[in-house]
């Protein structure tokens, strides 16, 4: 391969300027340094921290996992170390990998996301912020603002005033119709939307008679919601300006063209962290095999060029 | 440290009705482990429907070679049995914890319930090779569970079609009527290692035990495989464990694999 042939991987979004467009999903890549060797956070456009609440969070009742065909049900509960330990502890840890860094933070009042937002922005090493408004497996909180576009508007309004970098919003799937919510978070002042959280879902073991998840129900990720979750990036990317990162089931360069092709400026891997700590890395080389074969100079080209006709 | 591996199937034979014994080449010598650590296995011929690794213990491990002992159960296991020396999966390995030998006990009694003895081989051997006196205590449903276990090997059964009749506590409280300086390394089912713990505290013995858990990414990431400890915090299974001290664990939850 020729080397002036090899594709531009940069993307930016919202000012924020990434090596590639694979990035690490909040609650799978941890605090970005777990997998040591196996998985580099370096390697990765941004990564993206497991959920910071202010306090530290010890999380749902066991089991917590599941596997269910194509996919994976959690029910984790936003276990966390909490705002301080990580801002001490854990922040300059991952810094230290020379990782780009978006914190994801999670309240259970606008006024805590407030709080975690300018905490955050007493520190230079988080780029951007992902606000958690999706998560299915706690009681407040949570995807209660991410299920009304209103309770998302103001959530985001009163943290764009606390945060003056880059904010991310990340979005919930369990809506009939996803863009009322990508537009009063767009119109609030988010930078970007992430989509998708996880789907709400169960299992129950027939033996016992009971649900497999200690917390009942849980939320399901992978291969198995990707169809979801292009639909869920196609539709919000008609409906807003701002860049869109996809996620849902990525594992591979082909799924990471489908998500960009569909409208997404950027991806996330999540649960396929867990089955191949590698798959970032093979993302990466996807999209840009791809690119080299359709003459594509630049990555972000990819970016809605979806023909729906 | 911990590697990600291809290895090429050296041997998978049925040991005992839905027993397999599969022997791994391990492309690299530098890859080292201790009794109770385990490995994340992934199919490399995977079916789509199943997408993630499953923890095995390391059964043994030499030089070049890596034995896991696993019992057929779902459809993971199920195409590890059909696999051939022709075939190759993926590991991550060494993961988690494993047994710390306790060094200031005389002897070492080493209690496996059924697919618990799949650690206990590789920690026999490590405590033979430095030299310390120990044996293992092992508990089956029944003869057709029964397991190829070194001579020596104490043994007990719920029917009592092998060995004595009974739980393999059993045997374990008539070592501690005859040696008082024990260390005990359990691993097996939940009631059984809940009712081994109990009695290691109740003759004041000093007990690890290794625990299983539903489990993601196997290094401490995802929080998935959490399981309550005593204090009332969780514990990851994968980075803080899978070995424990009986002590932090809380036996009054129930934990289902």
């Amino acid at each position: 391969m020729k080397a002036n042939r090899r594709p531009d991987l940069s993307v930016e979004i919202a000012g924020l300027k990434l090596k590639n467009p694979v990035l690490a999903a909040s609650g799978t890549f941890g605090y970005g340094t777990e997998y040591g060797p196996l998985a580099r956070a370096a390697e990765f456009g941004a990564v993206i921290t497991k959920t910071v609440t202010l306090a530290p969070r010890t999380g749902n009742r066991p089991p917590r996992i599941c596997e269910t065909a194509s996919g994976m049900l959690n029910s984790i509960g936003l276990a966390n170390v909490g705002i301080e330990q990580f801002l001490s502890h854990k922040l300059p840890a991952l810094k230290k990998t020379g990782a780009t860094v978006i914190a994801n933070i999670a309240g259970n009042t606008v006024e805590e996301y407030v709080m975690l937002a300018r905490r955050v922005n007493q520190h230079p090493g988080v780029a951007a912020l992902e606000l958690n408004i999706s998560c299915p497996n706690v009681k407040q909180g949570g995807i209660a603002f991410g299920t009304d576009p209103k309770a998302a508007a103001d959530l985001t309004r009163a943290v764009r005033r606390a945060w003056p970098k880059p904010l991310i919003v990340k979005l919930s799937p369990n809506v009939s119709d996803i863009t009322p919510i990508a537009r009063a978070a767009e119109l609030a002042g988010a930078d970007a939307l992430s989509l998708i959280n996880t789907l709400y879902g169960m299992a129950i073991d027939i033996e016992r008679q009971r649900p497999v998840l200690g917390n009942v129900t849980g939320g399901l990720s992978g291969p198995a919601i990707k169809p979801v979750a292009l639909y869920h990036v196609h539709k919000a990317y008609q409906a807003v300006k701002i860049p869109l990162i996809g996620l849902g089931g990525i594992s591979n360069g082909h799924d990471a063209v489908e998500f960009m092709l569909a409208g997404a400026a950027a991806v996330q891997i999540g649960t396929a962290n867990f089955c191949d700590p590698s798959s970032a890395d093979r993302t990466v080389r996807g999209l840009s095999d791809y690119c080299i074969k359709h003459g594509i100079g630049k990555v972000s080209q990819l970016t809605g060029r979806l023909k729906c006709v | 440290m911990t590697h990600s591996i291809t290895a090429q199937v050296g041997s998978n034979r049925e040991v005992s009705p839905q027993i397999y014994r599969m022997a791994l080449k391990l492309p690299q010598r530098k890859i080292t482990g201790q009794p109770g650590q385990f490995v994340h296995l992934r199919l490399l011929q995977g079916t789509t429907a199943s997408i993630l690794r499953r923890p095995f213990s390391i059964h043994r491990l030499t030089s070049g070679r890596l034995w896991l002992l696993y019992q057929v159960k779902g459809t993971v296991t199920r195409a590890m049995a059909s696999l051939t020396p022709s075939d190759s999966v993926e590991l991550m390995v060494p993961l988690g914890n494993g047994y710390r030998i306790n060094r200031s006990r005389q002897e070492h009694l080493l209690v496996a319930g059924g697919m618990g003895l799949a650690p206990m081989l590789f920690m026999a051997d490590h405590l033979k090779k430095v030299g310390l006196k120990h044996r293992i205590l092992f508990g089956c449903r029944s003869s057709s569970y029964l397991l190829p276990a070194p001579t020596g090997c104490r043994v007990a059964s719920d029917d009592g079609s092998c060995g004595v009749r009974g739980p393999v506590t059993c045997l374990l409280e008539a070592e501690f009527s005859r040696c008082n300086n024990a260390a005990v390394y359990a691993c097996g089912p939940w009631p059984m290692l809940r009712a081994t713990a109990s009695l290691c505290r109740r003759y004041k013995v000093p007990c690890q035990v290794s625990l299983e858990s539903f489990m993601a990414c196997g290094v401490g990431a995802c929080q998935g495989c959490a399981i309550r400890a005593a204090d009332g915090e969780y514990l990851t299974v994968c980075n803080q464990g899978p070995v424990f001290d009986a002590e932090l664990i809380d036996w009054t939850q129930e934990h289902t694999v």
